[in-house]
């Protein structure tokens, strides 16, 4: 055993919601920025969910997006679903994606997508989302880092069969699973999807891997460990004397599953 | 707390093993795993066949497997009848298909949108007779409905319809189905959980099985059309 502190990590996880709330705390002045990690040569991404409305206040969180990537340069933004809420016209893809993005797009950032409930099936055909016409897939950006996108909304039994399989073949230090339905949330319309959890949970535990929560206003997440779940605060935004705030900056936090790790 | 936050790590044994690294182990890995992917590529073109009659029940069975079940011999035969009518929808989708222009693996939007619509006319062209039970055919559907009620009557019943109606109240559409008729653009689809398909037969990738309201439907995701449908099957 030995310890690491997560502010020295190799990778960094920018977690990013929408909604009227996250903007609201984003544009407050009332708390300063927290300084964030940015070591030469780590990877930094985001995760963005629940975005694709075309109004207002997508626009402007995806300005702050763009402000906070001036400075801090993160490489990637994973989408965990509902990246299009409605209509999927062409149009619809410039107003809800095209437009508001086009600073980090323009800027080299890659956006990997997985696909929510209100989420069009040929969104894994569409270019910018790199999915590359499979609806659960798998990227590494860097050679220690491995992503595995997933399909929540459809979890097959073949689906499982595949996760397995590239979680036991993977030998990358950081394994990174993400998708739109949260395990574990305290939100009060949706809340944790147990049935999905006690499927892919198991797996998470036995190949030691990473779940980003999905980011909403409203989520409480879980603050202690729990068994062989460890919940990782990867930068320090939102938090104040070790609890959450409502109205959040920029926040990253996950779920990191350690097999024979007890305590934080 | 955040920056000062600090983990406990244990290299597990597995993180100090590549699968392939370098032994003969490896190297028969790596074979049955070229195996293994060829003949999943060499399935995924097939309908995959009809479940077999079985006194198994997908209750004790991993996540990792389908099992339709339990069923009897004449079960099976009726789902097989069932099977059949996929298998001919599967083939007519393919051909009209094949008739558009192929769709790159990076598309753009208006390829995908002229994609996508001009498969929904014409397959909506090609079965403009399609009725309610020509895919889930009278024989299959008892057995349907069967296999998703000990689901749903299971420990776990309720939390699978809590899952599937998580955002039932947006469909409000739900008792208008209509069969060969394009998936309603503000309904958002329903989630299946994993139980739920653990126990349907195996689709093709072009088809999902789907909820709107208590009815399940046969959902073609590249065309958007609801190829068949069955009410009340959510108890």
């Amino acid at each position: 055993m030995r310890l690491r502190h997560w502010s020295s990590a190799a990778l960094l996880l920018l977690l990013i919601g929408t909604g009227a709330a996250a903007v609201q705390a984003l544009q407050s002045g009332a708390e300063s920025p927290v300084s964030l990690p940015n070591q030469d040569g780590s990877l930094k991404f985001s995760v963005l969910g629940d975005f694709g409305t075309g109004e207002q206040v997508q626009y402007q969180l995806a300005e702050q997006m763009a402000k906070l990537h001036e400075r801090f340069k993160y490489d990637l933004v994973v989408l965990v679903g509902d990246n299009l809420y409605g209509a999927e016209r062409p149009q619809d893809f410039q107003k809800k994606f095209e437009i508001p993005y086009k600073p980090l797009l323009d800027a080299g950032v890659k956006f990997y997508a997985s696909l929510g409930n209100h989420d069009a099936r040929e969104q894994r055909f569409y270019k910018l989302f790199n999915m590359e016409g499979k609806l659960y897939y798998t990227f590494t950006p860097k050679p220690n880092v491995r992503f595995f996108a997933l399909d929540s909304t459809y979890p097959e039994p073949e689906q499982i069969r595949w996760l397995e399989k590239e979680l036991a073949a993977s030998s990358n230090d950081w394994k990174i699973v993400f998708f739109h339905h949260p395990l574990y949330s305290s939100g009060e319309t949706h809340g944790s999807d147990l049935r999905l959890r006690a499927v892919i949970e198991p797996l998470f535990l036995k190949y030691n891997v990473i779940r980003p929560q999905r980011p909403r206003p409203y989520l409480r997440a879980r603050q202690a460990a729990e068994g062989d779940r460890v919940l990782c605060r990867w930068v320090g935004g939102p938090v104040a004397g070790g609890q959450h705030r409502p109205g959040v900056r920029h926040y990253g936090e996950g779920i990191r599953y350690r097999s024979g790790v007890h305590g934080r | 707390m955040a920056e000062t936050f600090l983990e406990l790590e244990e290299k597990s044994s597995h993180e100090d093993q590549s699968p392939f690294a370098g032994s003969r182990t490896g190297l028969l890995s790596l074979v049955a795993a070229i195996l293994l992917a060829l003949s999943a590529c060499a399935r995924s073109d097939k309908q995959p066949p009809s479940p077999p009659a079985t006194s198994e029940s997908p209750s004790s069975a991993p996540a990792t497997e389908r099992v339709v079940g339990p069923l009897s011999p004449a079960d099976a035969q009726a789902l097989a009848t069932m099977n059949d009518r996929l298998k001919q929808y599967v083939d007519l989708h393919r051909k009209i298909e094949r008739s558009l222009p192929k769709l790159p693996k990076e598309a753009t939007p208006r390829q995908i949108d002229q994609n996508q619509r001009g498969l929904e006319k014409l397959m909506r062209k090609a079965r403009a007779t399609a009725k309610p039970g020509d895919i889930f055919t009278p024989e299959a559907r008892p057995v349907i409905q069967r296999l998703l009620a000990t689901v749903f009557g299971g420990p776990d019943g309720k939390q699978l319809k809590a899952s599937i109606m998580d955002e039932a109240q947006a469909a409000p559409s739900a008792a208008k189905l209509i069969v060969n008729s394009r998936y309603p653009d503000s309904v958002p689809l329903t989630t299946v959980p994993p139980q739920v398909l653990q126990t349907l037969p195996r689709l093709t990738e072009d088809l999902e099985y789907r909820f709107i309201g208590d009815s399940l439907i046969l959902l073609d995701v590249h065309a958007h059309v609801i190829a068949d449908f069955i009410a009340d099957v959510v108890p």
